[in-house]
């Protein structure tokens, strides 16, 4: 079997130490394999490398490559980021006249894209207008459309729903069938176990090949059936829906009646796509609603956003959209202004070193890893004096080792602050134990259920 | 009408008109596109919009040339100030049947512009609603952190102005994983199509424009 070579491969970004050292890897063609490491060691260099989009848009790059004539595509870890045109389909289209296709081509192609992702309704939908799963679908439905023989994807599932995603690896599986070659870099490892060939894991700056027993235990299923109180009548809500809608382009919520409540950690879920979002984006005075939500006995409408987002705040699911200065250091001094008594000058600087974040403090913000953005932007929010925090997918992104640090450090925060923690994530057995309460979104309802199913 | 050839046409017509004077012409394409924009079903507001925002502009000529000239030229003040409605005019009657994919599309396929310019020009429009979602973001993201940005500061603009770096850096990177790669042919999946019946109908439109031109002060 023939393989793409690296060889001597070495990277790094002005002044940074070396993303990756004389790296030797060979990966295997016609194989599904799965690229593991800690929250920014490179995995999204190294396949942005293979993808031969470094170091040509940035860093410096020893060594060589050896792709075999491969057709290749890449899918980023921030869909949002990839697009040209204003709807999927146009996307797709572009995307096919690059590679100079012909009308019947592209129908064929397209049908099989939109039946591969399913994505059949959102094809003439504004891209800026879907979900952050949705468009990671689209994203696929692209380099499926475009079929290429190498595949590289980052983090392709990050924000899809645990249905989708299972669906989308089997399909994966069925693409590698028809000696498709694919590359995934991945946190989260459950459905991979049946169809993945071989796990490369980043050790330091350079790559290992997981043997067979480390690659089972890596696997191994582990269903639990996890439990959740439900929230007496008696508790204080903070938040109060009633009659409550939110609809953008079509209706994702209309709630008879729901109370959120004070000083408890109520954790979201449902599919991609359902509003999640929308709902964060509505408490937030981001996106109208009819019919009521009040907030301390006020509606929110009437609330002057100024006043109202001392007491709210939301921690964004793209960590770049909160940062406001340049550096690491200037952002902690931004929130060091007005933040409350828990984080001490000497709880911030602990902080950091619990998230790794000391050795980046003169670092510009937007070259950390997407991890790394992650963990500043939570230890941010956390300093801030808000009452309720809204957090977007939290662990999306992040390791093993990173979403413990950040678990504690929120777990800390809240015991000190008696914070109301509203958390929307897919990874609901890490957040098990950390939350009191739970809210499933399904069928433009959210509703307190007790007991979840869950394989992680 | 090709997209194309229709922003040549009224690009063709803008100039004759700023070179050579005449009133009567001037009137007659405001008709005429007035006209035609109703026939395309154009919302009432917008055209009350299109009529009230080049007001301040053409007043402003008029009144300059009519009362404050120290030999005023009525006629000139009239064809000054009815110019700036046929700019707008005639550039509203191709917007309105025009959309910017299919103007880049036809600018590549028919005028054979480098895809680079028509897609760079495409893809600054599409990002002017993200660029709008942004800065309201940011205004809420720094509310959240406690602090009120008003639209003159200068803390809201820089940070615009990275996500702008940054999404421009993106979409390279972006339409090359796409497949894009420059001065390379591509195909044309959605052909915008250039008929004799446009030819026609642009020599026609130019013809008659002239003929009002040279003829009618």
């Amino acid at each position: 079997m023939t393989k793409i070579n690296l060889s001597d491969l070495s990277f790094f970004y002005q002044r940074q130490k070396k993303i990756v050292h004389n790296l030797n890897l060979q990966l295997p063609i016609g194989a599904l394999s799965l690229l593991i490491g800690p929250t920014g060691c490179g995995k999204s260099t190294l396949l942005k490398i293979i993808a031969g989009i470094y170091p040509k848009y940035g860093g410096k790059m020893t060594g060589k490559i050896e792709r075999h004539n491969l057709t290749y595509a890449m899918m980023f870890q921030n869909p949002s980021e990839q697009f040209t045109m204003a709807t999927p389909r146009q996307e797709i289209i572009f995307a096919l006249e690059n590679l100079q296709l012909n009308h019947d081509e592209y129908e064929r192609r397209l049908k099989d894209a939109v039946v591969f992702t399913q994505i059949s309704k959102l094809l003439d939908q504004k891209i800026t207008t879907l979900s952050g799963g949705e468009k990671q679908r689209v994203a696929l439905a692209v380099l499926i459309a475009m079929n290429v023989d190498l595949f590289l994807l980052d983090e392709p599932f990050a924000s899809v729903d645990p249905e989708a995603r299972s669906f989308l690896i089997k399909k994966l599986a069925q693409l590698r069938d028809q000696g498709k070659t694919i590359i995934i870099t991945d946190h989260v490892f459950n459905d991979y176990g049946p169809v993945c060939d071989q796990v490369f894991e980043f050790q330091g700056p350079t790559i290992v090949k997981l043997n067979q027993a480390q690659k089972a235990a890596l696997f191994k299923p582990k269903r639990v059936t996890l439990h959740f109180p439900l929230p007496s009548e008696k508790e204080t809500a903070v938040f109060n829906l009633n009659q409550t809608k939110i609809a953008q382009q079509r209706t994702l919520l209309a709630q008879d009646q729901l109370k959120i409540y004070q000083g408890k950690s109520t954790l979201i879920t449902g599919v991609n796509g359902i509003g999640k979002t929308s709902f964060f984006k509505a408490l937030t005075k981001m996106l109208p609603y009819t019919g009521h939500i009040t907030f301390n006995d006020q509606e929110v409408s009437g609330w002057k956003a100024q006043r109202y987002l001392t007491h709210v705040a939301q921690i964004f699911q793209s960590a770049s959209d909160q940062f406001l200065a340049v550096t690491v250091q200037d952002e902690l001094n931004l929130s060091k202004k007005d933040r409350n008594h828990y984080f001490t000058d000497e709880k911030i600087k602990q902080a950091l070193e619990q998230l790794d974040l000391t050795d980046h403090l003169h670092q510009v913000v937007y070259s950390l890893s997407g991890g790394q953005q992650k963990k500043l932007q939570i230890l941010l929010m956390l300093m801030t004096k808000h009452e309720i925090l809204l957090i977007d997918e939290p662990l999306a992104g992040l390791d093993a080792n990173s979403v413990k640090q950040v678990l504690a450090l929120m777990q800390e925060s809240q015991q000190a602050l008696q914070q109301t923690f509203l958390i929307i994530s897919h990874q609901i057995a890490e957040l098990s134990d950390f939350c009191d309460y739970h809210l499933q979104f399904a069928q433009r309802k959210l509703q307190y259920v007790s007991e979840v199913q869950h394989e992680s | 009408m090709n997209p194309s050839l229709k922003f040549l046409l009224v690009f063709i017509i803008s100039l004759e008109i700023s070179i050579k004077n005449s009133l009567t012409t001037n009137i007659l394409l405001i008709l005429a596109a007035l006209i035609f924009l109703l026939w395309q079903r154009i919302k009432i507001k917008d055209i009350l919009l299109l009529i009230a925002v080049p007001f301040i502009a053409a007043f402003t000529i008029f009144a300059t040339l009519y009362w404050f000239q120290t030999q005023p030229d009525h006629q000139y003040a009239w064809i000054l100030s009815s110019r700036v409605y046929v700019y707008v005019l005639t550039i509203a009657c191709v917007a309105k049947t025009t959309t910017a994919t299919e103007l880049a599309r036809s600018l590549e396929q028919n005028l054979h512009l480098p895809s680079k310019f028509a897609y760079g020009v495409l893809a600054a429009l599409n990002i002017i609603p993200r660029m709008k979602a942004a800065v309201k973001q940011i205004r809420t993201a720094a509310m959240m952190r406690g602090m009120y940005l008003s639209f003159w500061s200068p803390m809201l603009y820089f940070k615009a102005i990275l996500v702008a770096i940054s999404a421009a850096d993106n979409l390279a990177q972006g339409m090359e994983s796409h497949g894009y790669v420059e001065g390379r042919a591509r195909s044309a999946i959605i052909k915008i199509p250039l008929t004799s019946k446009d030819w026609c109908l642009f020599i026609l439109i130019l013809f008659l424009v002239n003929v009002s031109l040279f003829c009618f002060k």
